[in-house]
């Protein structure tokens, strides 16, 4: 990891408090000549000298340090409903990426050869396009119902690695995050699966666009893209045509609610997801739209909520370490707890990392410790 | 025994806030622990911990940063890469003359790394210099021994030193 000292902040600091480089020097406890020849972007402070640095200077890590992006972890977040995404939740996921470099060497080899979506576009031709050809590749119809049991073996094709998490229905801040490590050229996908079953489809969908299209990794095209690519995968043209050809019958709004309610449990998915893709179909197909309107279909939503996946995997909850760690292994296809219990064995790799990676209390990751070692 | 001045420094000991928080966040260490919710110790603790200026406390997150930095970035040199929380102890001793006490021997790396080993102890050390102290004496020293041993929580750095630092209350080492 290359990083340099940043110079425009460390003068700006010297000049703030009236110090010359000199003086710098002195404070740090180093020759003149270092501190000239970090600000030429010669060498780097050893770890001390950068502790003193930075508190001398009043400047934090990132603001004094520059580092080379192509060895940073990029994050992107499937929030819940309104949670605001602040610097911290950020800096929480970068730290976890990084501490995911030492699992990587663990891993299985990954699939060199990879799908790519080499012009994302939001363009409703283009996009039924790329959603067509993935429906393809997975071997369904335009028309089939999608299973999220279809998609996870996209992810272990595609150089991303699936954990399943347990990170509650309330509280927290995602339901979904997106690690990519591109200096090692992974991505490690956190799923909760204390979420609602019609939703957690979508946000695979949407992180398997990530993973087809990882030069838009943690930018906003790339987060428009991953929507728009997982409302046409679950419910594509040809299904959101039948569907308006049925509701363009109906007089009211409670019979198309009934449509959409019924196509939305056929597929496992929204309704919003329905409503939207009948939208867009409408829109780009020259035809008048429906009767009802968004407002509407949030409160249908609100109250048909289905059941949690964590309760259609687990039950009882909470699972057991052993049982979690299967789940993970046979249903997601996940490769992670096999990497991390060779990193275990190998490294003798205690539960403080497993509680930091996968944001467990210090009683859980003993316990998930002690089986992976069992 | 908190706050009060002992050996030749005048040491004082103090529970930092965070550490507190972070018994409480954890139910295991809540239920491991049950005494550290007594009213009793709780209100010792608070009234004897330290209060930190804003500067020192803006000193305080950029040394935690510093620290924590360095150890994501070096996260395979750990078997526990030191938490967040154990960053914000080392960095306390960035603003007060402070020595932390643990037995988390990540937590001891990041120090050495760092230049700062001689201000991070183990728990025999300060066990140690609170006998020779005489803020305790023989008899609770081998009690702290006897209770970590049969809770099986005695650490390897406390064993090794058993029958050395501790020659005159457990005798020398028996050869096996």
């Amino acid at each position: 990891m290359r990083k340099f000292i940043n110079a425009d902040a460390l003068q700006r600091a010297l000049e703030q408090k009236g110090w010359t480089q000199a003086k710098l020097a002195d404070e740090v406890g180093v020759s003149s000549q270092s501190v000239t020849n970090w600000v030429q972007g010669e060498g780097f402070p050893r770890p001390a000298a950068l502790l003193k640095l930075a508190t001398s200077l009043r400047l934090s890590f990132d603001e004094l340090v520059n580092t080379e992006t192509q060895s940073l972890p990029i994050v992107a977040f499937r929030k819940k409903g309104s949670a605001k995404t602040t610097d911290a939740h950020i800096k929480k996921a970068c730290e976890i990426g990084m501490l995911l470099k030492p699992l990587v060497p663990f891993l299985p080899e990954m699939h060199a050869l990879r799908t790519l979506i080499t012009s994302p576009s939001t363009d409703y031709n283009k996009l039924q396009l790329a959603v067509s050809q993935t429906r393809s590749r997975l071997g369904i119809g335009d028309n089939a119902v999608l299973h999220y049991e279809q998609l996870i073996g996209e992810f272990s094709e595609n150089g991303a690695i699936l954990v399943p998490v347990l990170w509650g229905a309330k509280g927290n801040h995602e339901n979904a995050m997106h690690i990519r490590l591109p200096e090692e050229d992974v991505t490690f996908i956190f799923v909760n699966l204390d979420t609602h079953a019609e939703d957690f489809k979508f946000w695979m969908a949407h992180e398997l666009a990530h993973v087809f299209t990882p030069e838009l990794a943690g930018k906003t095209k790339g987060e428009d893209f991953a929507d728009a690519f997982a409302g046409a995968l679950l419910f594509p043209q040809s299904c959101a045509e039948l569907a308006y050809t049925e509701l363009s019958r109906k007089r009211t709004t409670n019979a198309e609610i009934d449509i959409l309610r019924r196509y939305a449990h056929t597929h496992s998915i929204s309704l919003n997801t329905v409503f939207q893709q009948v939208r867009e179909f409408a829109k780009n197909t020259g035809l008048p739209f429906l009767k009802i309107d968004e407002t509407a279909i949030h409160k249908v939503r609100n109250k048909f909520s289905g059941p949690l996946v964590s309760e259609a995997l687990f039950d009882p909850l909470p699972p057991t370490p052993k049982q979690y760690i299967a789940n993970a292994e046979n249903v997601f296809r996940s490769d992670f707890f096999f990497a991390l219990k060779q990193m275990i064995v190998k490294r003798g790799t205690e539960a403080g990392y497993l509680q930091q990676v996968l944001d467990l209390s210090i009683g859980d990751a003993i316990a998930m410790r002690e089986d992976l070692l069992s | 025994m908190l706050g009060v001045k002992f050996g030749q420094k005048e040491y004082v000991l103090t529970i930092l806030k965070i550490t507190e928080d972070e018994v409480y966040r954890s139910p295991r260490l809540k239920h491991n622990y049950p005494w550290f919710s007594n009213p009793e110790h709780v209100e010792e603790r608070l009234s004897k911990q330290v209060k930190l200026k804003k500067d020192e406390k803006a000193i305080i997150e950029i040394a935690k940063g510093v620290f924590r930095q360095h150890v994501v970035e070096n996260a395979a040199n750990y078997k526990t890469p030191p938490s967040p929380v154990d960053c914000y102890i080392l960095a306390f001793g960035q603003v007060r003359p402070a020595i932390v006490v643990t037995d988390d021997l990540s937590m001891h790396q990041l120090a050495k790394e760092f230049g700062l080993d001689k201000q991070v102890w183990h728990g025999h050390e300060l066990l140690h210099k609170m006998l020779s102290g005489k803020y305790i004496d023989k008899q609770l020293v081998s009690d702290i021994y006897d209770a970590l041993e049969n809770n099986g929580d005695l650490p390897k750095s406390w064993r090794n030193v058993k029958h050395t630092a501790f020659k005159k209350i457990f005798g020398p080492q028996k050869e096996t």
